[in-house]
């Protein structure tokens, strides 16, 4: 049973789409992410289906129930839809203390004083924030305010959970921390959580599903690891993985029943795609996605090519490679440190190319390379 | 030979010179005459050498202050105006901020309809001198019970008004919140923008109902700036002159500025002295507190910026009534005013409304001997002209210096912020804003008719009236620049430093072009404020330095009402267009001195 369903959706600011035709379905106990460039919708998204924006075309339900249809003219008011909200800068109430701000949900739900003050503590011991009931909001850290903000959102134990880029405050180190928290936090309550983030990174390693959105529009809504392997088009195969996929130019020609050969000026290869059911017409222009970590640095390789760069890390090393003038970029594990300039044998040896089409930008096939 | 180097480089950076020089000069400009009036409130003088037994002249004496505050007299001298300035400061303030902040909030957070049109019109009743209104009203429903000819109302409908409903504290109250309603709206406004419409959201999705939200998040939230804003509009209140002195004096109704010009233009101006120190008093109490309440531990300041995707309050079906009833509510406060000016200034016997009556002889007539001792129709009258350029040439120099020196100011407070010098010039240059401008009139009238160090006595003269009005005046220029450098990185200027560009350069080419606009607000302010400015100069202007208020004002005195009508439409017009030309072609505009945004 879905416990959110968006059909059909568009919000216009006067003659500005923010939000265009979008259909979803989240599931109950999901964690589902909204991803996107900075101004693509998510956070005009996330606020329709909590009720504080009202959308111009479309129906919204939860858990069956209409909470929004501009057919019906029905729009059940944020409060009743009995969702919790983590806005992206807190929103704190500055003039009350920690505690007032936490109990404040429980107070309207009419809870008597000692359930308020077990709850709060409880809710505060969890977030590790106990010491800072008495304080006010403007005498917290980021993190800390982060945390109360969580912690009043989770006050009155909301079904579902919406987050607007609630890390992106935050420093680097304490943002990989409170990663971990959600993901910990999502399996104790076992609620939906819908995440707003332009940060692919914390989406990818977050989510049970990705929404991609571009510019009102839905891109893709998959898993994650969908999302990166088979990206539906050439706009989601850029936008997630890091350091980014490299996307090369090549013209196709079918020369068997499952068989491509893709050429351009440094690269001659042949393609099979998994699922044989693709034409490629002679000089179809093309685009071939390849993942950093699907090209490998091996003495068996066949294809030359130069060390441009290395970047090593640590843990990986991001090799930058010139084939022939074709700058590609691969990813090696380890710390290896190779002298730029010298000659290398590469292979494609993984399970998994894309392939897009280069005018529609649509991906059209994956498939192995030899 | 440290401390040598110190001041060296201390004095090498411009905002250091700056600040010190306004410090010394605004400390002379306004404590120093401060401190000579309380001096003088202590002194004998000539006129009372009869009363003070036993004295000579210049020996202290506590008589003035026993005589104003102690004494039998002291009901009718002191303290019963300054009761009815309590109670008419309290009043406009109610009435402005329920106003201006009802509008603000329908402005900012509902889909009001006409919001462009409603908020340039509403502004009007700020920009025009404040007696507009005042003659309106007085116009409008004068009886005949207090003398004179009955009011347009009572030739339309013969209704006969009540002295309460024509003179007194009702119609100040109620004039004089109209005026200040756009003051306490543009405020408002701004906090309200500033406010982070996500709090609200947030309380509203924990199940907080409409009214609980309004009580515990948006109200104590605003609170502290809400009431800053009626501290700003009680001190401007209390120090407005000219509509009580228009609505009260029929009925002798005394508040202290009218009672201030009545001692000062007589025979004791210790009295008025005294009034005007206890006046600033209140001010500089009224600061205090309002830099309290801005000072505290849960500072309200918004934590965090940002605050995005505001959705606008659906007033549904309210929508269009509440939009077309608030649009001709405003252009019937802005416009029918000007109307009933126009019709007065056009009609020989007041009173009288029928077009037989009706005569073109008080704009351009040449004078008749037998009205108004034969003077000319304004438009032909060789002195009424003088005024008018006496008024412009004034504005257009208080607001230069006083434009000026803000910027200056400005930037100086904001590049050493967080220093006690910063702090000393900040309040230095706000000031002004506290003193009562009656009161500050009277003071530099006492101060300068004198010698006073290197400024020649300026009594009488052109310059004196300059020097008071960009003194007064500077507060809201210093305001406008303080906000504008605030808005700007220090980097900005770094970067041309880095370059070698010297001060002036990065001042002309890079800090002011960046905040034209509210630089030029700057100077907009200041020249309306003294467009229409009366009480200021009322005291300080003799024949040869008459300016256009000042005559209207002595027009109205002698009962040449039609004259003053026609002077105050000119007054009117002047100021409305000057501010819509200088709005349209540079983008400034007056909420920007005023600290909206
Ligand atoms: N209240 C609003 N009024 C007008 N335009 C808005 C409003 N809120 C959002 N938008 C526009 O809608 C688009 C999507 O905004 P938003 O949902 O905030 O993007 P995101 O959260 O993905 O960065 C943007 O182009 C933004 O300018
Ligand atoms: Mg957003």
């Amino acid at each position: 049973m879905p416990q959110i369903r968006l059909n059909n959706i568009t919000k216009r600011f006067g003659k500005a789409i923010a939000v265009d035709d979008l259909t979803i379905e989240i599931g109950d106990g999901e964690f589902v992410t909204l991803l996107g460039p900075s101004g693509c919708g998510k956070t005009t998204t996330l606020r329709m289906i909590a009720g504080l924006e009202t959308p111009t075309d479309g129906d919204i339900y939860i858990d069956d129930v209409c909470v929004f249809s501009s057919e019906k003219g029905i729009d059940i008011s944020p409060d009743k839809r009995n969702v919790g909200f983590l806005f992206q800068n807190y929103a704190l109430w500055p003039h009350m203390t920690v505690y007032k701000n936490v109990s404040f949900g429980l107070e309207n739900m009419k809870w008597d004083k000692n359930r308020i003050k077990e709850r709060v503590f409880e809710l505060l011991a969890m977030l590790r924030i106990e010491e800072y009931s008495e304080r006010y909001p403007s005498e917290l850290s980021g993190g800390q305010q982060q945390r109360v903000a969580i912690a009043r959102t989770l006050s009155t134990g909301p079904k579902i959970l919406f987050m607007d880029e609630p890390l992106s405050n935050l420093d680097a180190k304490l943002r990989m921390e409170m990663r971990t928290e959600l993901k910990r936090l999502h399996l104790e309550t076992g609620s939906t959580f819908v995440y707003v983030t332009h940060d692919q990174l914390e989406a990818m390693t977050l989510s049970t599903k990705i929404c991609l959105l571009k510019e009102g529009l839905l891109q893709q809504y998959e898993p994650p690891l969908d999302i990166y392997r088979y990206p539906a088009n050439y706009f989601v195969a850029d936008f997630v993985g890091s350091p980014n996929i490299n996307i090369i130019e090549m013209e196709g020609e079918q020369i068997n029943l499952d068989e491509i050969k893709l050429t351009n000026n440094q690269l001659s290869l042949l393609y099979t795609p998994n699922s044989s059911s693709i034409t490629i017409p002679k000089g179809k222009k093309l685009l071939l996605g390849v993942r950093p970590e699907d090209i490998e640095i091996c003495d068996e390789g066949t294809i030359e090519a130069a060390i441009y760069s290395t970047l090593p890390s640590g843990m990986e090393t991001i090799v930058k490679l010139d084939i022939a003038g074709l700058l590609v970029t691969c990813v090696v594990f380890g710390g290896v440190d190779f002298p730029i300039g010298s000659r290398v044998k590469i292979a494609f040896n993984a399970k998994n190319y894309v392939l897009f089409d280069r005018e529609s930008e649509r991906n059209i096939a994956s498939g192995t390379l030899s | 030979m440290n401390y040598r180097n110190r001041f060296k480089s201390f004095i090498k950076k411009p905002q250091n010179i700056i600040l010190v020089s306004l410090a010394f000069i605004l400390m002379y400009l306004t404590v120093i005459p401060m401190i000579t009036i309380l001096l003088d409130t202590f002194t004998v003088h000539q006129s009372e050498l009869m009363r003070v037994k036993g004295s000579q002249i210049g020996d202290f004496t506590l008589y003035h202050w026993t005589k104003v505050l102690f004494s039998s007299a002291s009901r009718k001298i002191f303290y019963e105006p300054f009761l009815n300035t309590l109670i008419v400061s309290f009043g406009t303030c109610i009435i402005a901020i329920l106003l201006g902040g009802f509008v603000a909030w329908l402005v900012t957070r509902t889909n009001l309809k006409y919001k462009g049109i409603i908020s340039t019109l509403f502004i009007f009743p700020y920009i025009m001198p404040s007696w507009t209104l005042a003659m309106f009203w007085y116009n409008f429903f004068k009886n005949p019970l207090v003398g004179g000819a009955p009011g347009i109302f009572t030739a339309l409908t013969g209704i006969e008004t009540a002295n309460w409903f024509a003179y007194g504290p009702f119609p100040i109250i109620v004039v004089l919140g109209m005026h200040y309603a756009p003051f306490a709206y543009i405020l408002i406004g701004g906090i309200l923008r500033n406010m982070d419409a996500n709090l609200e959201e947030a309380a509203q999705l924990l199940k907080a109902g409409r009214v609980k939200i309004l009580r515990k998040i948006t109200i104590p939230i605003v609170l502290p700036a809400m009431l800053s804003t009626f501290l700003l509009v009680f001190s401007s209140a209390m120090s407005a002159f000219a509509v009580p002195a228009f609505l009260g004096t029929p009925v002798r109704y005394q508040v202290l500025t009218t009672q201030m010009f009545r001692t000062l233009n007589g025979l004791n101006p210790g009295y008025g002295y005294i009034m005007a120190l206890l006046m600033i008093l209140i001010g500089v109490l009224i600061l205090g507190i309002n830099q309290r309440i801005i000072g505290k531990r849960k500072s309200f300041t918004t934590i965090t910026g940002k605050s995005s995707n505001i959705a606008l309050i659906n007033l549904r079906a309210f929508r269009l009534p509440v939009s077309i009833f608030l649009l001709i509510s405003i252009i019937l406060i802005c416009i029918v005013p000007l109307i009933t000016f126009a019709i007065e200034s056009f009609i020989m016997e007041p009173g009288n409304y029928s077009l037989s009556n009706f005569t073109t002889l008080f704009w351009v007539g040449s004078g008749s001997p037998d009205i108004a001792n034969g003077e000319p129709g304004i438009l032909r009258n060789i002195s009424i002209l003088r005024g008018l350029w006496n008024s412009v040439k004034l504005s257009v120099l208080v607001a230069f210096i006083a434009g000026s020196v803000g910027i200056l100011s400005g930037y100086a407070i904001v590049k050493k912020k967080n220093t006690k010098l910063s702090a000393l010039v900040n309040n230095l240059a706000f000031f002004p804003y506290l003193m009562p401008s009656m009161a500050f009139g009277a003071i530099y009238l006492s101060m300068f008719a004198v010698r006073r160090g290197f400024i020649p006595p300026l009594y009488g003269t052109f310059a004196l009236l300059v020097l008071v009005g960009s003194v007064k005046y500077l507060p809201f220029a210093s305001r406008a620049s303080v906000g504008a450098m605030h808005q700007l990185s220090n980097e900005i200027e770094e970067a041309g430093t880095i370059q070698g560009i010297g001060w002036w350069k990065r001042m002309l080419r890079i800090i002011i072009p960046i905040q034209k606009s509210s630089f030029i607000s700057g100077y907009l302010l200041p020249f309306i404020s003294c467009m229409r400015e009366l009480s200021l100069f009322i005291l300080l202007v003799t024949p040869s330095s008459r300016i256009l208020t000042t005559m209207l004002f002595q027009y109205n005195e002698k009962g040449w009402s039609q004259y003053a009508n026609a002077i105050n439409l000119l007054i009117v017009f002047f100021v409305v267009i000057s501010n819509y030309v200088i709005n349209k072609v540079t983008g400034a505009s007056i909420d920007k001195g005023i600290g909206g945004n």
